[in-house]
């Protein structure tokens, strides 16, 4: 399993997910699973999907910068960091951010989200 | 143990040393290691350590706008992921860089850089 090749694929389910039906990302979170959105705390699928669903915006759509990973440690982890643009349907301008996933794996072979944080980037 | 004030004390740690004694970063790493900085991946605390001296620039001066951290799984790692402004010796303006750390625990009872991605932020 190439590494590299499972971040791609990650990353682009994540926010095609994200950005045609957010509430698809349930899947990838789990009770143990935090978010950290802005600098405030969620844990467990159903609230960080409670969360994302009720972000102040309809419509949205992410394109992806950079993506960088790493293997987390002996326990089959997997560190993601990823930056882009998110692109407000409305607004002007897009903004920027960075995000960074820690997968686990899931005994079926798959992965889902342990630790999930994500920053704008101010200019 | 607090992990804020763990993620608060390492991050201060970091950047003070990255600043005043760039060669003191090789303790907080280890074989295991893992950097990649800017899209390029090193390994081991001494290649790390080195790709770090070898950076062309004498003089900086890291300004921390915003850290987060989550424990990172049942082995009591955490995870951190900061941004900032990087002032380098000469130039008018900072750059702006966004950097993640997986941290995990010492038997000794501190901790040690097991993953570490630097990405700067281009407006």
């Amino acid at each position: 399993m190439d590494p590299d090749a499972v971040a791609k694929a990650f990353v682009e389910h994540y926010y095609t997910t994200f950005d045609s039906n957010r509430a698809g990302l349930a899947n990838l979170y789990q009770e143990s699973s935090m978010l950290t959105f802005e600098g405030q705390n969620t844990q467990g699928c159903q609230s960080i999907v409670a969360k994302l669903t009720s972000l102040p915006f309809q419509q949205c759509q992410h394109a992806i910068t950079t993506v960088d990973c790493q293997p987390s440690g002996p326990a089959g982890g997997m560190i993601v960091f990823v930056s882009g643009n998110l692109q407000l349907t409305g607004e002007q301008h897009a903004l920027k951010f960075s995000q960074m996933f820690h997968l686990m794996p899931t005994p079926q072979g798959s992965f889902y989200v342990l630790n999930d944080i994500f920053r704008l980037n101010y200019a | 143990m607090d992990p804020n004030a763990v993620a608060k004390a390492f991050v201060e740690h970091y950047y003070s040393t990255f600043d005043t004694n760039r060669g003191g970063l090789a303790n907080l790493y280890q074989d295991g290691s893992m950097l990649t900085f800017e899209g390029q991946p090193f390994q081991g605390a001494q290649n790390i350590a080195a790709k770090l001296a070898s950076l062309p620039f004498q003089q900086c001066q890291h300004t921390i706008t915003t850290v987060d951290c989550q424990p990172s799984g049942p082995t009591g790692g955490m995870v951190v992921f900061v941004s900032g402004n990087l002032q380098l010796a000469g130039e008018q303006h900072a750059l702006k860089f966004s950097q993640m750390f997986h941290l995990m625990p010492t038997p000794q009872g501190s901790f040690y850089v097991q993953n570490d991605i630097f990405r700067l932020n281009y407006a």
